[in-house]
């Protein structure tokens, strides 16, 4: 009786009675669905409208969407198992949007893709190899959330998710077994309606649940600010951040809504890694409770319902969470923007960032030495000035110029630029470039900064920066741009890597491990230039986490000149990780990273392995020059 | 209470000094200047007080236009208004002189304290404060670490040398010159630079005050610091070279 057909069997023309009761719990369905999706997509708009925001260009949003939501790359590249599952999913409800459309209108008497047509036939079929890929996905999803439930997806388990997989598979299910049964019989009646009541019971369910995604997401991933870790500008004189409801902007209340609850922000998280408060998964969650319980014109603080005062500060803005986010979201500009609101209306009061912007407003370097330090360090060093006639202005950044393995870094740069012929000098002075303010939320601050620095730079006509500091050169790049034209700034990995070739060769047999900082690696998407100049000398090891998927080292958004951190230190984390590797050299191009690894290294005592910034690595081979 | 806190603006602490060509003063060409430590004390010590106990916080300053930003800086943290007497010859005048605009733009306001810092960072007279109250006829003490409002007027805390401290009472009106460190500092926030637009700020002039310029003591010559190094090797077993530098430390540099 239950043979296979290579054609879907359709039921039998419907009575009247049956039409009428497929129309009615289809409105049924739609309006409950409408009503809370409404309430949803009222709170989307009612939030205030995001400054600086432009649809345009849509080249990049159409690429995102192309890449991130059509071909579900992030979803699969980030975790390719439950990755391919749930594309297969994905792609079984597109495949089933058109199959669906006609299922209704078949139920209502003027079905338009006939089994019997070459179109609805050949339809029907790749559909049927979709359906059955979805229902396989579906139960690998379920087997996975139920029964082998990895760590970072909670303890709590959802049981409306549970019953969202057996709807699908019920759908599915009830689409396939259509090629079982005899055509206009019985059999596709009952699959027929089985397949409807699924479906009716499926759509009013999901504004109520994370499946909002299926909706939202799309519209998120399309609509996202784009580049990494973007501040928005405040607007106008009462904006200060993320201080109350009335705050959050319709990006970050379509975000918050968006969320699928996958954990993997969470998951690689160096905060949450580390024993830390913050959980950037329950901070966007705490902020979807939050709007379903007071609204975005609310004028209640947002710090304590999403998070302690302190949480946000935990941050060292890494970014790992932004990265890996499936559907969207963007945390950095909510973390930051939640620090925003507690500095630049004073209420976040901490000894040591106290002193950091104190230090700042009065013209001092973070570190807090004098500035006659770094001249003695420029005399010393023999730096040349620069004069505007030099190629490059060699920025030294607080650590190039104060930190004494930074200076370090510094000189073996200058040597490499002296080899090859680069003309290049340093100013006589330097003002921080803002970044721990920008990332800490200190906008007068950073602002200040940026501006003077702008003005200074212009002033000297520097044209081409180069810095040994991912954190200088991202703010240069991109945070500057608020306040004027930054010259080009370059990293010195960029450099270095262009260079390679006229450089001096070296031994390949010591092994080096190479450590992405995150304000260059996630930030700026430059992984392979700094490997170039690694492989030039030495052998190059990866670290079980590189590239994107990077651990930070614990220093950014201006956790390096803050306190003692709570629970277990991220850099002790990320070197054991990188000693395990057994690799004789730890390769960095980042001097905070650097100076972090070197406090965790300074624990292992002998037998750790040596500590060198590429530029290091890089000006080792060179000749000694007579004067050193 | 009504609190008066008289400020100054001085060169940034890293700032690069030259002397001008006349050798009387620095070359103010392209320097970067900030809020003198001090009274960046004095201040938060006044707003303290204020949010302890109410009433207004006015600052006083005397300098030329380029004083808008501190001035500003000062309302961002929580002064309530400002008095700002212009004057484009703060150079000229000595510590006499500066006090006499700071009186005479301070006596109507018949202010409960008038705060300032214990010294200025670029001249470190330490005078301006002292000579104001003289000026105004009210008591005044120094070098103050913290200060308490009592039903009598107040009580404060000085510091003296070598770990003392001194608790003493005064009644108000009076002034007071603020001892750096006593107190955790504010940060300027964007909320405060926005709120402080708002803030009136009043300029007066010299002329309008009726005082004039000629100072008492005259500021013959400003020169840097003659830079010097030597090293001395001391000679001995490494008993004897210790005793040798523990008595140089104790009488040649006095810092044991």
């Amino acid at each position: 009786m239950f043979a296979f057909h290579l054609q879907l069997a359709e039921p039998p023309a419907f009575s009247l009675l049956e039409k009428v009761l497929v129309a009615a719990l289809t409105l049924t369905s739609g309006s409950l669905f409408w009503r809370r999706f409404r309430v949803v997509l009222g709170k989307i708009l009612q939030s205030k409208k995001d400054p600086g925001f432009s649809i345009f260009p849509l080249g990049r949003r159409v690429a995102d969407f192309l890449w991130e939501v059509v071909f579900q790359v992030k979803v699969i590249r980030q975790r390719p198992l439950p990755g391919l599952a749930h594309a297969a999913v994905f792609w079984g409800f597109c495949a089933f949007a058109l199959v669906t459309l006609n299922h209704f209108a078949v139920g209502m008497g003027f079905g338009f893709l006939s089994p019997e047509g070459w179109f609805g036939q050949f339809y029907f079929d790749v559909a049927a190899a979709f359906a059955l890929a979805c229902a396989l996905g579906i139960l690998a999803l379920f087997v996975r959330r139920f029964l082998v439930r990895p760590g970072w997806l909670g303890k709590k388990l959802s049981y409306e998710s549970g019953f969202i997989a057996f709807l699908i598979f019920v759908l599915m299910a009830t689409y396939l077994a259509g090629f079982f049964v005899a055509e206009a019989g019985a059999g596709a009646r009952a699959l027929w309606w089985a397949h409807t009541l699924a479906l009716l019971t499926f759509l009013p369910i999901i504004p109520h649940t994370k499946h909002l995604h299926l909706v939202l997401s799309p519209a998120t991933v399309f609509l996202s600010r784009g580049g990494f870790s973007a501040i928005p500008p405040l607007a106008g004189d009462e904006d200060f951040g993320l201080v109350s409801g009335q705050d959050l902007t319709r990006l970050v209340t379509l975000q918050a809504y968006s969320c699928v609850e996958c954990g993997r922000c969470t998951e690689h998280c160096p905060a949450a890694n580390t024993g830390k408060l913050l959980n950037p998964k329950e901070v966007i969650l705490n902020l979807r409770s939050y709007l379903n319980e007071f609204g975005p014109a609310s004028e209640k603080p947002l710090v304590e319902s999403l998070a302690a005062p302190e949480v946000p500060f935990q941050c060292t803005t890494c970014g790992a969470c932004e990265y890996q986010c499936p559907v969207g979201i963007e945390h950095l500009p909510i973390l930051v923007g939640l620090r925003r609101g507690a500095v630049n209306t004073g209420e976040w009061d901490d000894e040591y960032g106290s002193k950091l912007f104190l230090g700042l407003e009065r013209g001092s370097n973070p570190l807090g030495i004098p500035a006659a330090e770094r001249d003695k360090f420029i005399q010393k060093a023999g730096l040349p000035f620069f004069d505007g006639t030099q190629e490059y202005c060699l920025w030294l950044g607080c650590m190039g110029a104060y930190d004494p393995k930074g200076r370090e870094i510094v000189t073996d740069l200058a040597r490499v630029l002296d080899h090859l012929g680069v003309t290049y000098g340093v100013l006589r002075k330097e003002k921080c470039t803002g970044d721990a303010a920008r990332r800490l939320g200190n906008d007068l601050v950073f602002q200040q900064l940026a501006e003077a620095n702008l003005e200074a730079m212009a002033q000297s006509e520097v044209k081409k920066v180069l810095s040994i500091c991912p954190h200088c050169v991202r703010t240069m790049r991109q945070d500057w741009k608020e306040f004027g034209a930054p010259p080009e700034a370059e990293h010195h990995s960029e450099f270095l890597a262009r260079v390679a070739d006229r450089l001096p060769k070296q031994p390949k047999e010591e092994t080096i491990v190479y450590h992405d900082p995150c304000y260059l690696g996630r930030y700026r998407d430059v992984y392979e230039e700094p490997r170039t100049v690694v492989r030039a000398a030495g052998q190059l090891v990866e670290a079980p986490r590189s590239h994107e998927r990077s651990f930070c080292c614990g220093a950014g958004g201006g956790l390096a000149f803050l306190g003692e951190e709570t629970g277990e230190r991220v850099s002790k984390v990320r070197t054991a990780e990188l000693v395990a590797t057994g690799a004789a050299t730890i390769g960095t191009a980042c001097p905070f990273c650097n100076s972090m690894f070197r406090d965790a290294l300074a624990e292992q005592g002998e037998g750790a392995p040596q500590l060198l910034d590429i530029a290091q690595l890089t000006a080792r081979a060179l000749p000694q020059s007579p004067a050193s | 209470m009504k609190i008066i806190v008289a400020i100054k603006q001085v060169p940034e602490r890293d700032a690069q000094i030259r002397v001008d060509a006349a050798a009387h003063w620095i070359d103010e060409v392209g320097l970067q200047w900030a809020l003198n430590e001090s009274d960046a004390y004095a201040l938060e010590e006044a707003l303290q007080l204020k949010e302890k106990h109410g009433g207004e916080v006015i600052v006083l300053t005397a300098g030329p236009e380029r004083v808008g930003p501190t001035i500003r800086e000062a309302l961002a943290k929580g002064a309530d208004r400002a008095i700002h007497v212009d004057c484009g010859d703060l150079g000229a005048r000595d510590a006499l002189g500066v006090a006499r605009l700071l009186a005479a733009a301070a006596r109507p306001e018949a202010a409960d304290l008038l705060l300032t810092g214990l010294q200025s960072d670029d001249l470190g007279q330490g005078q301006t404060g002292v000579i104001v109250a003289e000026l105004l006829g009210l008591p005044h003490a120094t070098l103050i670490l913290h200060v308490e409002k009592t039903d009598n007027g107040l009580s404060v805390k000085r510091e003296l040398e070598e770990g003392w401290f001194q608790q003493i009472e005064l009644p108000t009106p009076a002034v007071l010159t603020v001892q750096s460190g006593g107190s955790k500092l504010r940060y300027a926030t964007l909320m405060g630079i926005k709120r402080a637009k708002m803030k009136e700020v009043r300029t007066v002039t010299a002329a309008e005050l009726g005082v004039d310029a000629a100072p008492v003591a005259v500021l013959e010559r400003v020169a840097l610091p003659q830079k010097q190094k030597s090293t001395q090797i001391l000679p001995g077993s490494p008993k004897e070279a210790a005793a040798a530098l523990v008595e140089k430390l104790k009488f040649e540099a006095r810092v044991l």
